[in-house]
């Protein structure tokens, strides 16, 4: 038996220093992949390959090498053109089916994905840079647990969704050049057959997004990717009649108690940045007694971190290409610069395309780079003292995307937990995912959500709601639209009894007069004067929205039992008010049969929304989990609702109680042509409702929504009026990324359950948190 | 939890041995960090879960990486039936652990590689002394000890079982702590007893097998490998291969944190042996790179890291075959241990 055949030269050599060597994943198959497109990509759609003349192409490099592994077409408007046409095609068939056969076709693709794993694995893995175990180990897996999820959905969905239909079209992706692994999905998805056109794939810049939304018959656009490209896309997608969805940024944040374990916390920090897991960078809390002990293991543990080429089975963090790298330098020398101290360790291979495990501290407060978002692979790490302030900081960001908590004791765990305003909270953990379990953020991190519930509720609409109609008007000036108040002048005498309101704008509680000292007259319905309000402008919005804000703790501290009752007592109230409220909705010209159905209606709405709201949050179970995950029903924070002109006092309660039903506050702007119903109704509001809970405001209707549009501290805003007022809601909407609600000039039959009651104002009136709570002991 | 007790424990040093004043003035002086001690088990479980998948050694690094294996083995024959001539065997194969060819074809035949050490039943250690003199090496004998594997006979006869085994030629003897002292919160009765095991011992290592599986939680495992490095074990060993759950990544990874902790603290680096259920080659190598990641390299020779398994010797010497020969070997082509 002669046993040397085979020799290892260096294996005396690694015996002594036992050094981890080269593990490489064959990456043979991905080349092969691409070789039978002959090293050049095009499009998928319509279940064909499509390779027009005559285009830009880009090349597609390997991050680490920099060898070219093929060209990619870049699309152009015609290109864009045919896949939404294939994806209307495709949707005729499509909507029409059963669940359970959609249910069917998904299951399918899961388990074509499951076929070739290995080819989308490597692939990825090879044009990205990242780790291949993170992509072999979480995404692919992910991505069939996802499909398993929605088949199970689809199968559903006749009972569970009834009263909400499909949005329409089917899915066209528009994915930056040079990322071939979502051409190889569609492609999977398209040679299976029965429906080709449902995953259309095209490859080219951002600039194509708008060209891509105004295609006919487009009606969502869900957009990932930076905050500055999300706010430009939100501004140039106004008036466009879309659904538009944003999940940007991809700063996590990490708050480590004195209660933590804090070397299992280490890790969390890790499992964050440094493992090829998430996109962005981490902002670090300490708690300032464990500050020294915490910064030993860390630096102690990153010493051990292993960068390399991503499809080495043995590193944590592959390279990302030069633009990463480069963001994460500059960023670096600009907190040198500001003052703060900068940490580098691990194995990290000299060449360029590396960037080694960061860790940033001593960075002011107040310095620039402390209100940047963090990049990748930067830890940024800064010391609290108390619990209270460690929200307040975490808090103090325009972010909102994903947040651990780490600290062994369960009553402080749940506290930050419940006081973080982010999207994911993990207890204990980071970065855990799950289909079941919504993923998605608040504030500038982007209102969108995928998996679980929300995820679904994100592509569907109520039955019935009308087909988009483009109603964009080029010719609306963003500057101007709503900017001066036309002057009032006295508008001849007053008829009739005067109104019994008092005189001003109820702000926090009480009716004050407006910051301009001006009034607008209210005409009846035979052109007679009612009466005088007061014009609120700019002022008097800032003052209603700081009273907001000022009452929102306490409300959001009330249990929804006491919430509800607090409903109750209103709609009680305005119970014993219906003959004068009656008699002024007859003046503006309803019948008085109507009017007063229309106050029993509003009575019903505030007791019904009071119930609903007691039945909120509930558990989801995930696999794989021990522990239950939250999905919590949160107050959106200070909403901004203008009201319709329409439905005087049915819509102002109609919106008013979903609202305060999920504990947000308000600022309200009642119907321009009949106010005094709304105003009516404060009167009962000031008694029984804690001051600054409700705020009317009335006045010149565009420039008070052009005021509560471009308040950066309105957390919300829901606009029905007109279609410049919904446009301009919708541009203005960029500055903080606030979720908005617009009716784009289409009326909406209040009096209807469907519309002026349905689930859809539930789900607009709070956002979703999803609390991840691991156990074991 | 017990950890009030515990500080008294410690902080009564005047009846400790004054060798061990020294570690305790260092951890005297601050001991707030042991009642700070939280470990999330969820949390340990991930990262178990993950370092096994983080890091894998191809080709001549896992030929070299399993040739270190063997070095680090305390090859174990605890059976009730063991004899004379199964424990001659064992020590024949702890000295020839790896074929000679074998060896010649890597060019690591002069590196003497044997295993770490043989570990027997205290009535064994003769035949295993005497089987090794006669073989010419100087491998030491491990002996269990202390009511091997419960723990639950009379103290005086578990000491005197130890400096029996001394006597008989034991250089390493491996104890097994009383797990109700821990379950039931005594820390300073355990912390006695250990230091008595540690006087039996003489110059013999000590070896302190804390049966992980039946200490009920990670909290407990990272208190008790604390209370037994402070009472002076050289190593702190997983379980004793007779409990239902033995050496998992867990529970190492908890007591990893505790060896780095206490070399923190107080500057002596303790010794650790996973042992039970390690079976497979691959097993071995996952094992020597968590040492690696959670203490690194400066664990990873024979006086501060051993693998206690029987079995693990014959599967790493099959591995070793094929990266040699390129084929898969029979199970008559390797001698049996």
């Amino acid at each position: 038996m002669a046993a040397a055949t085979r020799t290892a030269p260096r294996a005396r050599e690694i015996f002594t220093t036992l050094e981890y060597g080269p593990a490489p994943e064959s990456h043979a198959c991905a080349l092969a992949w691409l070789d039978t497109q002959d090293r050049h990509l095009g499009h998928y759609v319509n279940g064909k390959w499509l390779k027009p003349e005559h285009r830009n192409s880009v090349p597609c490099q390997d991050p680490i090498t920099g060898e070219n592994l093929a060209s990619c077409l870049q699309a152009q408007a015609e290109d864009v053109a045919a896949a939404v046409e294939a994806a209307r095609t495709a949707l005729e068939n499509w909507s029409t089916l059963p669940g359970a056969r959609r249910a069917q076709h998904l299951t399918r693709l899961a388990k074509m994905i499951q076929k070739h794993q290995r080819l989308l694995w490597t692939l990825e893995s090879l044009v990205t840079g990242r780790a291949v175990r993170e992509v072999r180990d979480r995404d692919v897996p992910l991505a069939q647990q996802l499909l398993q999820y929605h088949a199970v959905q689809a199968h559903t969905q006749e009972e569970a969704l009834a009263g909400w239909e499909p949005m329409g079209c089917t899915v066209v992706v528009l994915v930056p050049p040079a990322s071939p692994a979502p051409l190889l999905l569609a492609q999977l998805a398209g040679e299976l057959g029965s429906f080709p056109g449902i995953l259309n794939v095209i490859s080219g810049p951002t600039s194509l997004g708008p060209v891509l939304a105004s295609q006919p018959g487009v009606q969502k656009v869900a957009f990932c990717g930076a905050v500055e490209e999300g706010r430009a896309l939100r501004r140039t997608l106004a008036g466009q009649g879309l659904e538009l969805s944003l999940a940007l940024g991809a700063e996590s944040l990490l708050l480590l108690t004195e209660a933590a374990d804090v070397d299992s916390a280490v890790e969390g920090v890790v499992d964050a940045t440094w493992s090829d897991r998430s996109q962005g960078g981490l902002r670090l809390l300490i708690q300032e007694s464990v500050w020294d002990e915490t910064m030993t293991r860390l630096q102690a543990r990153m010493g051990r971190l292993r960068v390399g080429r991503g499809l080495d089975g043995a590193v944590d963090m592959g390279a990302r290409g030069a633009a990463a790298r480069d963001l994460a330098q500059r960023y670096v020398r600009e907190a040198q610069s500001q003052g703060a101290q900068v940490f580098q360790a691990g194995d990290v291979p000299s060449d360029s395309p590396f960037y080694p495990p960061t860790l940033i501290s001593d960075l002011p407060p107040a310095s620039p780079c402390a209100q940047t978002e963090v990049p990748w692979p930067l830890v940024v790490a800064s010391p609290f003292r108390t619990a209270k302030e460690a929200l307040a900081v975490a808090n103090g960001t325009p972010r909102g995307g994903s947040a651990s908590v780490w600290s062994e004791r369960l009553g402080q765990a749940l506290e930050l937990g419940y006081g973080l305003r982010m999207g994911i909270v993990w207890i204990n953990a980071h970065g855990l995912r799950d289909p079941a379990v919504p993923t998605g953020g608040c504030k500038e991190s982007g209102s969108s959500w995928h998996g679980g519930p929300d995820g679904l509720y994100e592509y569907l609409q109520p039955s019935g709601t009308p087909a988009r109609q483009p109603s964009l008007s080029e010719n609306l000036n963003y500057d101007t639209f709503g900017l001066a108040v036309p002057s009032t002048l006295p508008a001849g005498p007053e008829t009739g009894p005067s109104p019994a309101p008092p005189y001003g704008l109820f702000v926090g509680g009480r009716f004050q007069a407006p910051g301009a000292r001006s009034s607008r007259p209210i005409q009846d319905s035979h052109g007679n004067l009612h009466g005088y309000v007061a014009e609120g402008g700019a002022k008097d919005i800032r003052g209603a929205v700081e009273a907001a804000h000022q009452a929102a703790p306490g409300w959001v501290g009330q249990s929804p039992g006491a919430r509800a009752a607090l409903l109750g007592a209103l709609a009680a109230a305005l119970e014993r008010r219906e003959s004068a409220l009656a008699a002024r909705l007859e003046r503006h010209g309803v019948e008085l049969k109507v009017a007063k159905a229309e106050v029993e209606l509003s009575v019903r709405r505030l007791r019904a929304w009071g119930a609903r709201a007691q039945a909120q949050g509930h558990t989801l179970q995930v696999a794989e989990l021990r522990g239950p995950v939250l999905r919590l029903r949160e107050p959106l924070g200070v909403l901004a609702i203008v009201c319709p002109d329409e439905w005087p006092l049915l819509a102002f309660v109609s919106l008013l109680a979903p609202a305060l039903a999920h504990g947000n506050t308000v600022v309200l702007v009642p119907s321009g042509t009949c106010p005094i119903p709304a105003l009516e109704v404060c009167q009962d509001v000031a008694t029984l409702l804690p001051a600054g809970l409700v705020n009317v405001v009335t006045g010149d209707r565009d420039h008070l929504t052009r005021c509560m549009a471009l308040h950066q501290d309105v957390q919300a805003l829901w606009y029905f009026g007109s279609v410049q007022g919904s446009q301009f809601v919708e541009w203005a909407s960029a500055g903080n990324l606030k979720p908005v609600w617009v009716n784009r000039g289409l009326p909406r039959a209040w009096d209807q359950d469907a519309e002026g009651a349905g689930p859809e104002l539930g789900l607009r009136a709070a956002q979703t948190k999803a609390l991840w709570l691991p156990m074991g002991d | 939890m017990g950890v009030p007790i515990f500080i008294t424990a410690v902080t009564n040093c005047c009846w400790i041995g004054a060798d061990n004043c020294v570690i305790l003035g260092i951890l005297g002086t601050d001991l707030s960090w042991i009642s700070k001690v939280q470990v999330n088990h969820p949390a340990v479980l991930r990262r178990a879960q993950q370092v096994q998948a983080r890091r894998t050694v191809k080709k001549e690094w896992q030929a070299a990486w399993l040739l270190k294996a063997v070095t680090f083995i305390d090859l174990t024959t605890l059976s009730g039936d063991d004899t004379s001539s199964n424990v001659q065997r064992l020590c024949y194969k702890a000295k020839y652990p790896i074929r000679e060819d074998l060896l010649k074809a890597l060019n690591m035949h002069d590196k003497d590689i044997t295993t770490a050490a043989v570990c027997v039943y205290p009535a064994r250690v003769c035949d295993a002394v005497r089987a090794l003199k006669a073989a010419g090496c100087n491998i030491p004998v491990a002996s269990v000890a202390t009511g091997f594997p419960a723990g639950q006979t009379h103290l005086k006869t578990r000491l005197e079982e130890i400096r029996l085994a001394v006597e008989d030629g034991a250089s390493e003897i491996d104890v097994v702590i009383n797990r109700s002292l821990v379950l039931t919160g005594q820390w300073e009765a355990l912390y006695d007893e250990i230091r008595q095991f540690r006087k039996a011992c003489g110059e013999a290592h000590l070896k302190t097998i804390l049966a992980t599986g039946e200490l009920g939680s990670l909290t407990n495992v990272y208190k008790a490998s604390m209370i037994a490095m402070m009472a002076g074990s050289d190593f702190i060993k997983t379980s004793t291969g007779k409990e239902t759950v033995n050496a998992t990544f867990p529970v190492a990874i908890v007591m990893l944190r505790a060896i780095r902790d206490f070399f923190w603290k107080t500057g002596n680096k303790i010794g650790f042996k996973p042992a039970g259920g390690i079976r497979s080659a691959k097993d071995a190598l996952a094992w020597l790179s968590l040492i690696k990641e959670e203490l690194g390299d400066e664990w990873l020779k024979p006086e501060l890291f051993r693998i206690g398994a029987s079995t693990l010797l014959s599967d790493i010497e099959r591995q070793i075959y094929h990266h040699v020969t390129g084929r898969y070997a029979a199970y008559h082509d390797l001698p049996m241990s």
